[in-house]
């Protein structure tokens, strides 16, 4: 296990960044390449009765318009949740049935970009319009429970321990509420983007991925070729957040398109058509019953929730996995139900599940201290638990108390007054404190990793992982150097590429505690192998100068890991492009990572708008390899909670259908100048079960709790609870 | 997006005679932050673009004149709000336009073209999809019974309830500004007040402008009031945002009592709306928290809600007051 602490260093790629050297797939460019772009569905359920493309085709510099008519015969590649590989099982243009707005209907390529929009744009097409419904308020025929469901057992299982019903019924003090959410898209800065280009039958995809695996396996399956032939390079990712996890709905349409033509062909998914091309988090709606004693223990709780699917997938909903296992509860029981309605099949959004449950239930823990007349603080602390309640096992490590205390003492807490309403500031601003903990699962993923080190100080590192901005190639640079002795800069990265190692999806925080104990193995074994040059001879040498000695260009070696406990199996479905995690049930352990965060609020007395001046987060996330893009991952997620809890909705029209403010002016994402202070601290404790460095995960624990935080900091300022987000002026008035 | 010719006029002569020659396609474009993002839309569609951005002396801004300000259509919005003197002498203009949008727009949008931004109705901007008369006439309001959180309390028609979207021409509306412009018919000058039209059952026609005719300047008289003036706005962020309410408002005072007063509000109606009345309301009124609310009452009196904007009457209210109470501290 490490134990040291890692050096604050800058990012690797921070330079290239802030000078937009980074070069992201819409940024390619190639010779004869053409342009492609979409034409999409504006009925909101149906089928396609004709599509007059004579139009488009007719325009000069228009090369190809395909439609259902020319695509039907793509094979399935499945839907993720399903075995397979895309981001939903309905891969647009196959068919004519239309099963949501915004569903592409055409792909025209063309010369230019301008040509291609001109063209799509003269597509028109004659519907058989279809009722639709878009509502978690459903007619019980598209409701689905579960637990009932064909979803797999035991992962999609409702959770039940004890029994909550009878414990809650029994309970001094009850808290029984529904909080909710709206749609809201994930919407990085870098869109869907595929340029797809073959060469002697091989076809090689550039496209921002977290799966590039995934996708050169789907598209080789809808394309009827072996997996061998298509390579999938996706060395940056400008923002995934889960929208970029799996097979996309126009990587195929690009790939064949470039097949036909014999050229490269270059797809990028508008921002208004990007509400409608991939997935987005669900609308949800969740009952929370809390029973506790009146001296403030927890008794019971009960979780039930609502969450939007497809009509044509069970994208499933796993809420209580994470509230729970928040506090020491005994008794627990959850109910999950998906509510199907004619959007796409919604999908996993930066902490997907535990975004929302923690909102819920962290609301209603806060509800609960304030009718025990408790600090919410204290409350917490005196629910803690070092075993997991939901099976009993122990947990690999929990730092959660020490993340409030010190949390806490950061913030000032004690200096709080406990009535809502009773803070304000000089100018008459209604202030308001609010806490809550969040919690997310420390996953671990199968990796290869292989080394190269060269007798010039340089080395090549290749190991399944996508860097997306969290900083992971700074993260493995410095565990590497650290490991060889070879500075950050001399290390070559090779991420993100079928042709290095196997790239498994990169989502679930477990992006770090897969590739840096992988990477780091890999270093040990270059050690070994280097000492094995040299026997006797190496101590005190670099790895070049023990290469030089033996008179070594270079030296390879490989390793492969698991995480604990599964089967070999794991490396097939690595190797197929097949999700392949663990946790956090681990056969001897659970494995969590924590935060807890401190939230002030100010609310306008008259105008009533609520700014969000300081936040201190504090992590439990196990050991800390790169203290600056972690800071870096927390601070992003702070702002994520804040557009998730403040700002961010997807507007429905439910005659519509679609979302209708399908655009960065009017989907309100929060700008600089909602941002305050966010003060990050780390327990930065190594994990001694989950792998060797110690490393659970960061990436989404971060954002988890705060929206719950701000809620309960705005009721703090005002008396006003707000189940419902995003909060708004309106709410408040 | 469809194919158009781009020409520049080198004078504005030239751009008149070359937009009479022309049909309706033909548009001049200045800054071009509203006719390209629509025409990328497909909501617009010329064929024919006249850029007007450098027309000689069109991005001339003059403060010096005792009389009045005088802004070049053509100037940028940045240019303007960085002028000096201008930020100390008459806040609610400055405050307006560094509001307004984000600081690439206002780097590259026009003082002239940014009075006719068109609105942002989703329901107008989503094209075929969605009925709109003011997109295509005849098809409907599918705002009436939608998505109306951001549209029109006030001014608003059966036709068509869409928001005049900007802050600089409801700043320019508290001031009295008047706007010069030419035509085939020679020159006119129009109270700013009257260069934008209630939606009434033609929401497709926005101005009182002829096809033919270009804004060349926007004029303000200048007045003591300009100091003590503010443009409050409230919206879903602190930047980048269109208002859910906003109120220009300026203030002249005898002692404690209210000589004379400017409203104007702005994100609640279908066209920069004077709160004439709100005003008349105010003179030789002590301005305290209660006479604020009772005149930003008045501003909003007639205000209708639709299905989920109502709350917008009240944080008008509200705005209309806390926007008083902000200038009275700059008399």
């Amino acid at each position: 296990m490490t134990t040291n602490t890692f050096p604050d260093v800058a990012r690797i790629d921070a330079h290239d960044k802030v000078r937009g050297a980074t070069r992201y797939a819409s940024d390619d460019s190639r010779p004869g390449m053409l342009h492609a772009t979409l034409a999409c569905a504006t009925i909101g359920r149906g089928s396609i009765q004709s599509i007059d493309t004579s139009a488009a085709r007719a325009l000069r510099g228009v090369r190809l318009v395909l439609t259902h008519a020319e695509l039907s015969r793509l094979q399935p590649a499945g839907f993720l949740l399903a075995g397979g590989y895309g981001v939903q099982s309905l891969q647009p243009l196959t068919s004519p049935n239309i099963a949501y707005f915004g569903q592409p209907i055409a792909l025209v390529v063309a010369e230019t970009l301008e040509v291609a929009l001109q063209a799509a744009a003269l597509i028109r097409t004659a519907y058989a319009v279809e009722p639709h419904q878009m509502g978690l308020d459903a007619p019980e025929a598209d409701i689905v429970a579960q637990q009932e469901s064909p979803l797999p057992k035991p992962m999609f299982e409702d959770v039940h321990v004890g029994d909550a019903d009878a414990v809650f019924a029994q309970a001094a003090v009850q808290i029984d509420a529904t909080y909710a959410s709206a749609v809201q898209h994930h919407n990085p800065m870098e869109l869907l983007a595929t340029v797809a280009e073959w060469s002697e039958g091989r076809l090689t995809i550039h496209e921002g991925t977290q799966n590039a695996e995934g996708v050169r396996h789907g598209v080789a399956r809808q394309l009827g070729i072996p997996a061998e032939q298509v390579r999938v390079i996706s060395p940056q990712v400008g923002g995934g957040f889960g929208q970029k996890n799996s097979l996309q709905g126009q990587t195929v349409l690009a790939a064949f398109a470039a097949r036909a033509l014999g050229h490269s062909v270059k797809l990028v998914v508008r921002r208004s058509q990007l509400f409608h091309a991939s997935s987005f988090r669900a609308a949800t709606r969740h009952r929370i019953r809390l029973g506790a004693d009146h001296g403030g223990t927890m008794l019971a709780a009960i979780h039930e929730t609502d969450a939007q699917t497809s009509r044509h997938d069970l994208f499933p909903s796993v809420n209580a996995e994470v509230s729970a296992r928040l506090h020491g509860i005994a008794n627990f029981r959850a109910r999950e139900r998906l509510v199907r309605t004619d959007t796409q099949t919604p999908g996993y959004m930066r902490a997907p599940f535990e975004h929302m449950a923690c909102f819920a239930f962290e609301s209603a823990v806060d509800e609960l201290a304030q009718a025990l007349g408790q600090d919410p603080v204290a409350l917490r602390l005196a629910n803690d638990t070092q075993r997991d309640p939901v099976t009993g096992k122990p947990l690999s490590s929990r730092h959660l108390a020490e993340c409030l205390r010190r949390g806490a003492a950061r913030f000032g807490w004690a200096r709080r007054s406990m009535a809502p309403g009773s803070m304000q500031d000089a100018e008459g601003q209604l202030i308001g404190w609010g806490v809550a903990a969040g919690a997310y699962k420390a996953a671990t993923a199968p990796a290869v990793a292989r080394l190269r080190v060269y007798d010039d100080g340089t080395a090549l590192a290749s190991v399944g992982v996508h860097e997306m901005g969290q900083g992971i190639r700074t993260a493995l640079a410095a565990a590497l150097s650290r490991k060889l002795g070879i500075e950050p800069d001399q290390i070559t990265l090779d991420i993100g590429d079928t042709n290095s190692t196997p790239q498994h999806i990169t989502v679930g925080s477990w992006g770090t505690a897969t590739a840096v104990p992988a990477a780091v193995e890999a270093a040990d074994a270059m050690l070994s192998a280097l000492a094995e040059l040299l026997p006797g001879d190496a101590a005190g040498r670099s790895p070049a100068e023990i290469l030089r000695a033996a008179g070594r260009r270079s030296l390879d070696v490989a390793i492969r890991r698991k995480a604990p406990g599964q089967p070999d199996a794991v490396f097939t479905r690595l190797a197929t492009g097949l999700p392949a995690p663990l946790g956090p049930n681990y056969p001897d352990f659970v494995s969590f990572s924590y935060i807890a965060h401190f939230v002030e609020v100010r609310v306008e007395p008259t105008t009533r708008r609520i700014r969000v001046p300081r936040v201190v987060s504090v992590a439990d996330c196990g050991r800390v390899i790169s203290p600056r893009t972690a800071a870096s991952q927390v601070r992003g997620g702070v702002v994520w909670g804040i557009g998730a809890a403040l700002r961010e909705a997807s507007e429905v029209d439910p005659r519509y259908g679609g979302f209708l403010n399908a655009d960065l002016a009017d989907y309100v994402l929060p700008v600089n100048a909602d941002i305050g202070d966010i003060e990050v601290e780390f327990i930065d404790r190594a994990d001694p079960l989950v792998n060797a460095m110690g490393i659970k995960g960061l990436g989404e624990v971060a954002m988890v709790g705060v929206a719950a935080a701000i809620a309960n900091a705005v009721h703090h300022a005002t008396g006003i609870r707000l189940r419902d987000l995003p909060i708004r002026i309106e709410h408040l008035m | 997006m469809h194919p158009f010719t781009y020409t520049k006029p080198r004078t504005a002569q030239d751009a008149i005679r070359a937009i009479a020659a022309g049909d309706a396609g033909t548009r001049f474009i200045a800054g071009g932050t509203t006719l390209y993002d629509l025409m990328k839309l497909d909501v617009e569609a010329p064929r024919q673009i006249l850029d007007v951005s450098t027309l000689p002396g069109i991005a001339t801004i003059d403060t010096a004149n005792p009389r009045e300000l005088v802004f070049g259509a053509g100037a940028k919005m940045v240019a303007a709000a960085t002028h000096a003197g201008l930020r100390a002498d008459y806040p609610a203009l400055v405050e307006a336009l560094d509001k307004a949008a984000s600081q690439q727009l206002r780097n590259m949008a026009s003082l002239g073209g940014n009075l006719l931004q068109r609105t942002r109705c989703n329901y107008f901007r989503g094209g075929a999809a969605y009925a709109c008369n003011k997109r295509s006439p005849g098809s409907g309001c599918a705002a009436l019974n939608g998505l109306d959180r951001g549209h029109a309390v006030l001014g608003g028609s059966d036709s068509c309830i869409a928001v005049y979207p900007g802050d600089w021409a409801v700043a320019l509306a508290a001031f009295d500004a008047v706007v010069d412009v030419q035509g085939t018919a020679g020159p006119r000058t129009i109270p700013l007040a009257q260069l934008h039209r209630e939606p009434g059952s033609t929401p497709e026609t926005e101005t009182s402008l002829a096809r033919d005719e270009l804004i060349l300047r926007i004029r303000v008289p200048k007045t003591p009031l300009g100091r003590a003036s503010t443009y409050h706005k409230i919206r879903d962020r602190e930047s980048y945002a269109f208002a859910l309410a906003s109120a220009a408002v300026a203030l002249r005072m005898d002692g404690t009592r209210v000589r004379e007063a400017r409203i104007a509000l702005g994100g609640l109606a279908t066209r920069p709306w004077r709160a004439s009345v709100a005003e008349q309301g105010l003179v030789g009124q002590v301005l305290n928290a209660a006479t604020a609310r009772a005149a930003g009452e008045a501003a909003l009196r007639g205000a209708r809600a639709g299905h989920h904007n109502g709350f917008r009457i009240e944080l008008g209210i509200r705005t209309v007051a806390d926007a008083l109470l902000i200038a009275q501290e700059r008399v």
